[in-house]
C-alpha cells in the first residue's frame, strides 16, 4: 500500500517542515511498519499547459509524430513527440524550451527526424507518474494553453506500508483511515472527510434504482446512483499526480475517479452503462455459468460466487471486476454507480479461486465498513461536481442494506489494561488516546464502555485486548520499562525425542568428529533419477517450491550424497551428519519420523571397511552412552527403495528387539553416478531412526568393585573361513559355561597370507579369576583346554 | 670411637657427600662416589664393619646410626642420578630434532553442528535456565494446528501472511513453529513455559534472505498477570545472550492473529551496526523476534482458563538470528551443505596464522 504525504496533507495539517523520515518512523512504531520512503522530486521549472492543435505523422519515423501546440500569448510551436496518443484539442504537460525536470534536464530546441522540435510533451514517467511511462499526460481542457504548473505540484514522498501488517487494518486501505492515525500520532485534528450533503442525493422527486439482494450475508449493502453529464473528459492534474504517486496509471476521468475514491476512502466503486444495467440483483451464479470480465477473460463460476444481475443477466463479479458487456463507453449517457458491501470470505473465496486479485477484492476481503457505500458515493459527486460541468443526478441514492450491523461496543477493565501494559493508566489518558481514533468512552461503574468506530468495527476491534493494544501503541511500546516475569513453578515431562536427537548431535559431532549440515526435506528428483532412485513414491507436496521438487524425502541419504559431491573438491576427507524428518505414505495418514544421517568419505580408494567399522564403532558408543546397550549387527535385507544401500554389506543395526538403522558403504557403480571423481573416494554412511528409541529409556549401568583377587587374561584366536559371520562365532563362544570365565571381548579380525587366502582369524580375550581364593597354579592352564575343547566341539579350528 | 665421635664422623661424611654431589657430572662417577662411601671400603662402609669393636650393648644403636646414615647418602645418590638421567634425555631429544615451545599443537579432528543448531541450543540453554521446558512439534502439520487453532479461520486474509507449502493428503508444512503452542497447552496445560525450536516451511521465492525452509524459537509462557513489559524483558534476555551483548530494541506494532496486543520487536542490525547494509533493507533494523499476548481465542482452544490466565508468545527468527551472529549474508548457504560456509575454518584445518601474533592463536573458534 502506497501512500502520498501530499494525499495525507488534505485531511491533517501537516507541518510544513515536517521530516517524512520521522513521519514514517513515528507510524511504524504507532501504527504499522514502513517498509520504504521515497521522495518523489521532479524539480519542475517552467512548465506549463499546452493544447494540442493538430498532430503529423513523420515520413522518418514510424514511432514519433509532429505535435502543433499552442503554448499560450498566441504562439504555436512544433514538437515531436514519442507519446503513442496525442489528442487534438487536448491539453498537456509541456515544457517550453528552457524549461526543466530532474530527470530530462534542460528541455531545448532540437532536430528530431528531420523537424525542428520545440520543446517537449512531457511524459507521465518524467513527471512523476511511473506507471504512464511514456503515454503524455491529459490535465484536462479547464486550463487556458499557457498556463504555469506549479513546480509543488509535483513534489511528495511516497511512504510504502508493508500490506501484511495491516491486513486486520481495512480502515489503513485508504488515505483517510491513514490520515486519522497520523493526525493522531501528531495530536492534530482530523479534517471531516469531505463530501456533499446527503440532502443533495436524497431528493424524493428523483426515482429509486431498484436493488434486491439475494443473500444478505454475502451482501450486506448495496448503495447505486445514477448520474448523467459525466462526459469522457481526464481527471485534474493533481488527481492523476496523486495516483501517479501511489502507483496507478492514468486512465480516463471516470476511472481515475473511482480509483480515486479507492485509494481515498478504501471503497471499490464500479460503474455500469445504465442503458445496460437499469436495476440491480445480488445473487450467486448459476452453476457452470460463464462470464466474460472486463480483462476479456471468460470466466468459468460456481454457485459459490456472487453476481451482480441486471433483469436475470449477470453483468458483474461481485467485489471482484465488472463484466465487459455492461462497462462504461465513450457512448455512454449515464452512469449506474455502484458502492456496495460484501461478505470478505465470499469474495476471497471467488477471487482465490479464479486466481482473480483486484485491487477490489483485496479491500472487499478485509472486511469493509458498511457505512463507506454511501459515504464513497457522496465523496464521488463532490469530486465530480468540479470535473464535469453538465453533472446531473438522475436517481436519488438507492441503498439497501439489507443486513445492518450492530454497533460494537466493547467493556474495558482498567486493571486489565495496567495488567496488560504494565502500569496504570488514567481515564483521561485513555480517553485523550482512543478519541482521535474516533472511539467514544463512557465510565460505567469500575469498568469503561468503548463504543467502536464503524471504520473500526468489522472483526478488527471487538474484545477487550483489541482496545487495549490500541492504548499500548500509542502508550508506546518502546516507552515501555521490562520487567520480569514472576511466574509459578512446576515440572514438565521432557519431550523425549527432542532430547534424545540434541544429545545425538552432540555425540556425533564431538566424539566423532562429523560437522553437521541441513538438507531440505524433499527429493530433487534429478538428482535421485542420477543416483537410479526412484523418488516418486512417498508423501506429496501439493504445491512444490518448483517441479522435481514435490516428493518428500523418505531418507536423509540422498541430499547428503549431494552435500558430499559439493564438498569432495575442497576437502580430502568429508564427515558429516543431518539430523531431520523424514515422510512415508499411510493411509489414513501419512507418517513422519526423525531419521539421523552419517557420512563419512575420505580420497582414496580401499578405505571404506576402515570408515565402515568406524562407523559402526561410533554407532555403539552412542548405544552405549544413550541406553546403556551394546547395539548388534547383522546383514540387513534390502530395501527396494534405499538403492544406495551396498547389497551385500549393509548391517542391520539393533538394540535388544528395535530396528535402529543400518550402516553400509557406496559401491563404485553408485559413487560414480554421483560423481566422476568419487569413483576414487571410499564412502561408508549409517542411518538411524531416533523415534522408537526415545521413549527407551537409559539401563542404568552399574559400576564393578576392584576385584579382591587377581584375574588373568587369556587371548583365544578362532580361525574361520570368510564366509562365517562373526555373529555365529559369538553366538559358539558365548555358550561355554564355566566358572572361572568373568568376561569375553573381541580384540581383532586379521586377514593374511599366514593362515590362507580363504580364512581370516578371529581374536577374542577372556578374563580369567575367582571371586574368592587365588587362581592356583594350572587354573589358567584348565580354562584354555576347556575353551579349546569347546571350540573345537563347536567345530571350530585355534590358531595357536 | 666413641659414640659421639661415631656420629660426628657420621655427619661429616654425609655432608662431605652432599658437598660434592652437585660436582659430579656423569652416571659413571656418581657410581665411583657412591662406591667410595658406601662400598665395603667406603667411608660409610668401614663404619659399618667396625660395629662389632663396640660392646654388645651398644652395637644396636652404631648400626642403626650407620644404617641410617646409608639410606640418607642413597637418597641423596638418587636425587642426583635422576637429574643426570633426565639431562641425559634432554639432551638426547635436544639432538634428534629442534625442540621449539611455539609450534602449534597437533590437529586434533573436530566436528560441528550447524550454526543454527549453535545458536539454538544457546537459546535452550537460556531458556532452561528460566525454568522453560522445551518442546517440539511435526514439520508436517493438520491446517487446524497450523492456522484454526491460532485464530486464522479459513478464508481469512491473514493466511496469505504465510504462502503454505500443502501436501496432497490436505496437511501442510508449518508455516511457523506456534502450533507448538497448541500442542503444548493441551499437552501441559497452565501455568506453562515452553519453547519450541523448528523447521518452518513457506513458499517463497529462494534469493538471498528468503528460504522455503528455515528455523523459528516459539516462545510461550502462559501464568497469572503476565504483562507487554515481561515480553518484552525476555526478547531482551533472549537476544543479549545469543548475541553476547545488550542489543538495541525497537518494539513496534505487529499483526499476527494469534496474538493481542501483537508486537514486533526489532533489533539493530548487527551486520552494519545499524547504519543501514542490504540485510536490512537499509532501515539499521532486523525484524527478528515477532510476539505478543496470546489472543484469548489461542488460549481457549488450548482449554486455558482466560479468567486466571494470560500469557505471552513469541517466535524468534532463529535462521535471522544465527545468521546475525556469524554474519552469514546469504540464506542460502544454511541448507546447501557446503562445509566452507558452514563450519569454522579453525574446525576444518586447525590455527590460522594471524599478523602480529607471535605465538599462533590457538583457535578455539566456533
Amino acid at each position: 500500500m502506497l501512500i502520498s504525504i501530499n494525499w495525507i496533507r488534505s485531511f491533517v495539517d501537516l507541518p510544513k517542515d515536517i521530516d517524512p523520515r520521522d513521519l514514517a518512523e513515528r507510524f511504524t512504531r504507532t501504527t504499522a511498519e514502513v517498509d520504504a520512503l521515497e521522495p518523489i522530486h521532479i524539480d519542475a521549472r517552467g512548465l506549463i499547459v499546452a493544447r494540442v492543435l493538430g498532430v503529423d505523422e513523420l515520413a522518418e519515423s514510424r514511432n514519433l509524430r509532429c505535435a502543433t501546440l499552442d503554448v499560450g500569448n498566441g504562439r504555436t510551436v512544433e514538437t515531436v513527440t514519442a507519446a503513442p496518443v496525442i489528442r487534438v484539442d487536448a491539453n498537456v504537460v509541456y515544457a517550453p524550451q528552457g524549461a526543466s525536470v530532474k530527470t530530462l534536464g534542460t528541455i531545448n530546441e532540437a532536430k528530431v527526424a528531420g523537424k525542428t522540435s520545440v520543446g517537449m510533451i512531457l511524459p507521465g514517467e518524467a513527471i512523476g507518474i511511473a506507471e504512464a511511462t511514456q503515454d503524455a499526460i491529459f490535465p484536462g481542457n479547464n486550463l487556458e494553453a499557457g498556463s504555469p504548473l506549479a513546480p509543488e505540484l509535483f513534489e511528495d514522498w511516497v511512504m510504502e506500508v508493508d500490506n501484511k501488517s495491516i491486513t486486520n487494518r481495512p480502515d489503513l486501505w485508504g488515505h483517510y483511515g491513514v490520515a486519522r492515525e497520523i493526525a493522531a500520532i501528531y495530536g492534530l485534528p482530523l479534517k471531516p472527510y469531505p463530501v456533499v450533503s446527503m440532502d443533495e442525493l436524497s431528493n424524493p422527486a428523483s426515482p429509486e434504482i431498484e436493488i434486491a439482494i439475494a443473500d444478505a450475508d454475502a451482501c450486506p449493502r448495496y448503495s447505486a446512483l445514477l448520474v448523467a453529464g459525466v462526459a469522457t473528459q481526464p481527471a485534474p492534474l493533481w488527481m492523476q499526480l496523486r495516483l501517479g504517486h501511489v502507483g496507478q496509471r492514468p486512465i480516463s476521468g471516470l476511472v481515475d475517479l473511482t480509483n480515486y475514491i479507492m485509494a481515498d476512502l478504501g471503497q471499490p466503486m464500479h460503474a455500469f452503462d445504465a442503458d445496460k444495467v437499469d436495476r440491480i440483483e445480488v445473487a450467486r451464479a448459476k452453476d457452470a455459468e460463464r462470464f466474460t470480465t472486463l480483462d476479456g477473460m471468460e470466466r468459468h463460476l460456481t454457485t459459490a460466487d456472487l453476481m451482480i444481475q441486471s433483469g436475470g443477466r449477470s453483468v458483474a463479479l461481485a467485489g471482484v471486476m465488472g463484466g465487459l458487456e455492461s462497462e462504461v463507453a465513450e457512448s455512454t449517457v449515464t452512469l449506474l454507480l455502484e458502492s456496495a458491501n460484501f461478505n470478505p470470505a465470499t469474495i476471497r473465496k471467488t477471487a482465490g479461486r479464479l486466481g482473480l486479485r483486484t485491487d477490489a477484492s483485496a479491500r472487499f476481503e478485509k472486511s469493509l465498513d458498511p457505512a463507506h457505500t454511501v459515504l464513497a458515493i457522496q465523496r464521488f459527486i463532490e469530486l465530480a461536481r468540479p470535473m464535469y460541468s453538465n453533472l446531473v443526478l438522475k436517481s436519488r441514492l438507492s441503498d439497501e442494506f439489507a443486513k445492518t450491523s450492530q454497533p460494537v461496543t466493547v467493556s474495558v477493565n482498567p486493571k486489565h489494561v495496567a495488567r496488560t501494559i504494565g502500569h496504570e493508566l488514567p481515564t483521561s489518558e485513555i480517553v485523550n488516546i482512543l478519541k482521535p481514533l474516533g472511539f467514544t468512552v463512557t465510565e460505567k461503574d469500575a469498568e469503561l464502555s468503548i463504543a467502536v468506530p464503524s471504520y473500526r468495527a468489522t472483526g478488527d476491534v471487538s474484545i477487550e485486548v483489541d482496545v487495549i493494544e490500541e492504548l499500548a501503541r500509542f502508550v508506546g511500546y518502546n516507552t515501555i520499562e521490562p520487567v520480569m516475569p514472576r511466574v509459578s513453578v512446576r515440572r514438565f515431562e521432557p519431550n523425549a525425542v527432542h532430547e534424545l536427537e540434541q544429545r545425538t548431535l552432540a555425540y556425533f559431532t564431538r566424539v566423532h568428529a562429523l560437522h553437521e549440515i541441513h538438507g531440505y526435506c524433499w527429493y530433487d528428483a534429478t538428482w535421485c533419477r542420477q543416483l537410479g532412485v526412484d523418488p516418486e513414491q512417498g508423501v506429496e507436496l501439493a504445491n512444490p517450491a518448483s517441479a522435481g521438487l514435490q516428493w518428500m524425502r523418505r531418507s536423509m541419504m540422498p541430499s547428503m550424497f549431494a552435500a558430499l559431491v559439493r564438498n569432495r573438491f575442497y576437502f580430502p576427507e568429508v564427515k558429516m551428519i543431518e539430523l531431520g524428518s523424514v515422510f512415508e505414505y499411510a493411509r489414513p495418514q501419512d507418517q513422519q519420523f526423525r531419521n539421523v544421517g552419517l557420512l563419512s568419505a575420505q580420497r582414496g580408494k580401499r578405505a571404506e571397511h576402515n570408515l565402515y567399522n568406524e562407523l559402526k564403532g561410533s554407532v555403539a558408543g552412542w548405544a552405549w552412552e544413550h541406553f546403556g546397550q551394546s547395539v548388534t549387527f547383522s546383514r540387513a535385507a534390502t530395501d527396494p527403495h534405499a538403492i544406495w544401500q551396498h547389497p551385500t554389506q549393509t548391517a542391520a543395526i539393533r538394540l535388544g528387539d528395535v530396528d535402529v538403522g543400518i550402516v553400509s558403504v557406496v559401491d563404485l557403480a553408485l559413487r560414480r553416478r554421483m560423481d566422476e571423481h568419487l569413483g576414487a573416494w571410499s564412502i561408508a554412511f549409517a542411518e538411524l531412526r531416533l523415534d522408537q528409541l526415545a521413549t527407551m529409556g537409559r539401563r542404568i549401568e552399574s559400576l564393578e568393585s576392584i576385584p579382591e583377587f587377581p584375574r588373568v587374561d587369556l587371548d583365544f584366536s578362532i580361525l574361520v573361513s570368510k564366509t562365517r559371520a562373526y555373529a555365529e562365532v559369538v553366538d559358539a563362544l558365548t555358550a561355554i559355561e564355566h566358572p572361572l570365565l568373568q568376561r569375553i571381548s573381541f580384540v581383532s579380525d586379521f586377514e593374511g597370507d599366514a593362515i590362507g587366502a580363504d580364512r581370516r582369524s578371529l581374536t577374542f580375550r577372556t578374563v580369567v579369576g575367582a571371586n574368592d581364593r587365588t587362581l592356583v597354579d594350572g587354573d589358567a592352564g584348565a580354562f584354555r583346554t576347556a575353551m579349546e575343547q569347546h571350540l573345537t566341539t563347536a567345530g571350530f579350528e585355534i590358531r595357536r | 670411637m666413641t659414640i659421639d665421635e661415631l656420629n660426628k664422623t657420621i655427619a661429616s661424611i654425609e655432608a662431605d657427600v652432599a658437598a660434592r654431589l652437585p660436582d659430579v657430572a656423569t652416571v659413571d662417577a656418581l657410581r665411583g662416589m657412591e662406591t667410595g662411601v658406601i662400598g665395603k671400603s667406603g667411608s660409610l662402609g668401614a663404619l659399618i664393619a667396625s660395629i662389632k669393636e663396640y660392646p654388645p650393648e651398644q652395637r644396636g644403636a652404631v648400626g642403626q646410626a650407620v644404617n641410617k646414615a646409608k639410606v640418607r647418602v642413597q637418597a641423596l645418590v638418587k636425587q642426583r642420578l635422576d637429574e643426570l638421567e633426565s639431562a641425559d634425555e634432554s639432551a638426547e631429544a635436544g639432538r634428534s630434532s629442534t625442540f621449539d615451545t611455539s609450534l602449534p599443537g597437533s590437529l586434533f579432528p573436530m566436528g560441528s553442528v550447524h550454526p543454527v543448531t549453535a545458536v539454538q541450543w544457546e537459546i535452550e540453554r537460556a531458556f532452561e535456565r528460566l525454568g522453560f521446558t522445551v518442546e517440539a512439534g511435526p514439520e508436517m502439520e493438520t491446517e487446524y494446528n497450523n492456522f484454526e487453532a491460532l485464530n486464522i479461520p479459513a478464508d481469512h486474509p491473514a493466511r496469505d501472511m504465510q504462502d503454505t507449502f500443502w501436501l496432497k493428503s490436505g496437511m501442510v508444512m508449518r508455516t511457523h513453529t506456534s502450533p507448538v503452542q497448541h500442542r503444548s497447552m493441551l499437552k501441559f496445560g497452565a501455568p506453562l513455559r515452553v519453547i519450541a525450536p523448528g523447521r518452518c516451511f513457506r513458499y517463497e521465492t529462494v534469493d538471498a534472505s528468503h528460504e522455503t525452509t528455515f528455523h523459528q524459537v516459539e516462545g510461550l509462557l502462559i501464568d497469572r498477570d503476565i504483562s507487554i513489559p515481561n515480553l518484552i524483558a525476555m526478547a531482551k534476555m533472549l537476544l543479549a545472550e545469543v548475541m553476547q551483548r545488550e542489543v538495541e530494541l525497537r518494539v513496534r506494532p505487529g499483526f499476527f492473529p494469534f496474538v493481542e496486543p501483537g508486537i514486533e520487536i526489532d533489533m539493530n542490525c548487527q551486520i552494519c551496526g545499524g547504519g543501514g547494509c542490504a540485510t536490512c533493507k537499509r532501515s539499521g533494523w532486523i525484524e527478528i523476534l515477532p510476539a505478543g499476548m496470546v489472543h484469548p481465542n489461542v488460549l481457549r482452544a488450548g482449554g486455558i482458563d482466560t479468567d486466571i490466565y494470560s500469557g505471552f508468545a513469541f517466535g524468534v527468527g532463529l535462521t535471522r538470528l544465527a545468521m546475525m551472529k556469524y554474519q552469514i549474508r546469504d540464506i542460502r548457504v544454511l541448507n546447501a551443505g557446503d562445509l566452507r560456509a558452514l563450519v569454522s575454518p579453525r574446525r576444518l584445518s586447525g590455527p590460522i596464522l594471524e599478523r602480529g601474533t607471535s605465538s599462533t592463536a590457538c583457535g578455539g573458534g566456533d
